[in-house]
């Protein structure tokens, strides 16, 4: 995607070159980026690694910006552009595999600490990657890194370059996820969106109180069609490759065998899942804290475990296995779609009230009647098209155009961009061949939609 | 108390509220306010882990949100002058709450909000393991670094209170 990545003959590359043959970066080359969309998708077979790397590299270029900006003003400052570089590389060194489905395993059975952000700062601050930061620099460095990588937003102008609207991931992944799947969607104008970046203050704030200003990246006017391309873009990458439903199916199917796994672990039955004790799997629900445990993960891993799985006594982890293996997916039905056409001229509060008592009468029909794996396992998302934290809306995480006589927000200026809705998917996922789940589900959602009726 | 389905999730985002007098100004305040409380023993069981502004609970924003589309809570929206947005929660007010459960959540309704998130955020860095909390504090979120002699004093007033567990110590 970028031709040629090259590192120069000067300490600070040479640090990053030691940084890219260590272990646990290695290890990146075992995890892929988009988990199960290569179901979909059979070129989205792209690793981590390679965005890491490609990461690096589109924040070496956004870099350059900010030392042109700040070197004019005699403010710039090399160290922290290091560290902002540092962790540009390493920002994803702590994903698990098949990434945030074994996220979403580890909520589910309550193992506390697995965020991916947090686990890449243990990797920085307790692996020979720090190892390799401190001797390069100093322990100093190696904290800041690890807490950029921790941080929950931007700082300044070079914790930018790593997160903020117009960050190195975004700009990295957007392209690099376009290319692989083969979709059309998400074109965006990369080279002249950088050559419109400014550099510019913004306040932030906590709630109604204002929190100091921070700079920033914003776009000059001349870049304003190339934003609103750029949000919608990324805003479509999400229903058509994050959100599709073959693939949030195999990650519901990858999660439940997991967790299924885990709970044998949990009764002492670990026999039954078809893993030896000192398989990886196993050795990490032992202690998920061990960051040993952790390295041991990756897709490889679990693939290689399969055959086990498949042949486990437990009939639940030999079934999901075989599905998995096979891409024999469960059914789907679109909760979302069914509800909205159920309920013609109903708002969107109504709707979303429908599906939240239908998600709820069918998850408890699902409770009482299921075995060992669940009988309609639900899948639920959603996505704004300009993502604004939940915490606080903060000016920081706008878009803003500078029109020479200051900044105004991206929705203030493009009616596309104001009117784009939320994008949000309910689904229940469900054995094709459990013909009861298809009528709780019928009954749930006509009971919810005349609780619906007689509240209003 | 542990939390199991939805409609138990949504009963605990609400009472958050209604125990605070029936407003909360913020969704980071009252995200760190919930933290504050299952920190001292006193809470519903939500989970927090690190994220936006801190120690944040997707189960208490999304139990707040169902809330409020139910009718049980009544979200305002509102804009500053200078662009921010934020929500005032409203419920109905329960006069019964006491004890550390009432005291934290009337430390945490008066606070300033920044010097909240320090404090909550040292705390969870805390029980995380860090050795110097204030220190990663002041390195995650040194824009706010100003805030950080008012979020140790908050957070020593808050280390006044009898709770069900004991207050991390913060170095």
């Amino acid at each position: 995607m970028h031709d040629l990545i090259g590192f120069d003959d000067e300490p600070f590359e040479a640090m990053m070159w030691e940084l890219i043959q260590s272990k646990p970066f290695q290890r990146l080359r075992r995890v892929k980026q988009l988990a199960f969309s290569e179901f979909v998708y059979p070129g989205a077979t792209h690793t981590r690694f390679a965005h890491s790397i490609g990461v690096f590299h589109t924040a070496r270029e956004l870099m350059k910006i900010v030392q042109r900006d700040l070197e004019s003003q005699e403010r710039w400052d090399p160290t922290r552009s290091r560290v902002s570089l540092a962790a540009a590389l390493l920002h994803d060194i702590g994903h698990g595999p098949f990434s945030h489905a074994f996220e979403t395993v580890c909520e589910e059975l309550e193992l506390d600490g697995i965020k991916h952000e947090e686990t890449s700062a243990r990797i920085i601050r307790e692996t020979e990657v720090g190892d390799i930061l401190v001797r390069a620099q100093d322990t100093e460095f190696r904290a800041n890194v690890a807490s950029l990588i921790a941080a929950d937003g931007p700082t300044d102008v070079y914790s930018s370059v790593v997160s903020s609207q117009f960050d190195a991931d975004r700009l990295d992944y957007m392209r690099r996820d376009k290319m692989m799947t083969g979709s059309q969607h998400g074109e965006i104008d990369y080279t002249w969106l950088l050559q419109n970046l400014k550099i510019k203050k913004v306040k932030s704030s906590v709630d109604d109180v204002e929190a100091g200003e921070i700079e920033t990246f914003v776009l000059d006017k001349k870049a304003y069609y190339a934003a609103e391309t750029y949000v919608l873009s990324l805003f479509q990458l999400y229903p058509t490759i994050y959100f599709h439903k073959a693939t949030r199916c195999m990650e519901a199917i990858f999660t439940q065998l997991l967790i299924r796994v885990g709970q044998l672990y949990r009764n002492s039955e670990t026999e039954k899942s078809g893993l030896p004790r000192n398989h990886p799997i196993i050795r990490f629900f032992e202690d998920p804290k061990s960051l040993e445990a952790f390295l041991c993960l990756d897709d490889s891993v679990f693939w290689g475990a399969m055959p086990q799985l498949c042949e486990a006594s437990d009939k639940a982890v030999q079934e999901l296995a075989t599905r998995l293996v096979h891409r024999k997916l469960w059914k789907t039905y679109d909760l979302r779609l069914s509800v909205e056409q159920k309920l013609r001229n109903g708002d969107e509060a109504a709707i979303d009230r429908v599906i939240q008592r239908s998600n709820e009468k069918i998850s408890e029909w699902s409770e009482e009647f299921s075995d060992d794996i669940p009988r309609a396992v639900m899948s639920t998302a959603k996505r704004n098209p300009y993502k604004i934290t939940p915490a606080s809306a903060s000016p920081l995480n706008k878009i803003f155009i500078e029109n020479g006589s200051g900044l105004i927000e991206l929705r203030e200026v493009s009616p596309i961009v104001k009117a784009a809705k939320t994008f949000r998917l309910d689904r229940i996922y469900h054995n094709a061949e459990d013909s009861d789940v298809a009528i709780a589900i019928s009954k749930a959602v006509d009971a919810a939609i005349k609780e619906e009726k007689n509240a209003t | 108390m542990q939390l199991k389905g939805t409609k138990d999730l949504r009963k605990a985002a609400v009472q958050i509220v209604s125990d605070a007098g029936g407003e909360v100004v913020g969704r980071t305040r009252i995200q760190k306010m919930a933290y504050l409380l299952e920190l001292g023993g006193v809470g519903s069981g939500f989970k927090f882990s690190y994220k936006h502004y801190g120690p944040f609970s997707q189960r208490l924003a999304d139990s707040l949100q169902i809330a409020v589309l139910f009718d049980s809570v009544k979200e305002e929206k509102r804009s500053t002058d200078w662009g921010a947005n934020y929500s005032i929660y409203q419920a109905n007010a329960n006069g019964d709450v006491e004890g550390a459960r009432e005291a934290i959540i009337r430390l945490a309704k008066s606070a300033n909000p920044v010097e909240l998130e320090l404090a909550a955020t040292a705390a969870f860095l805390a029980t995380e393991g860090y050795e110097d909390a204030w220190d990663e504090t002041a390195r995650r979120k040194p824009e706010k670094s100003d805030k950080l002699a008012g979020a140790r004093l908050l957070y020593a007033e808050l280390r006044k209170i009898k709770a069900m567990e004991p207050w991390p110590e913060i170095a």
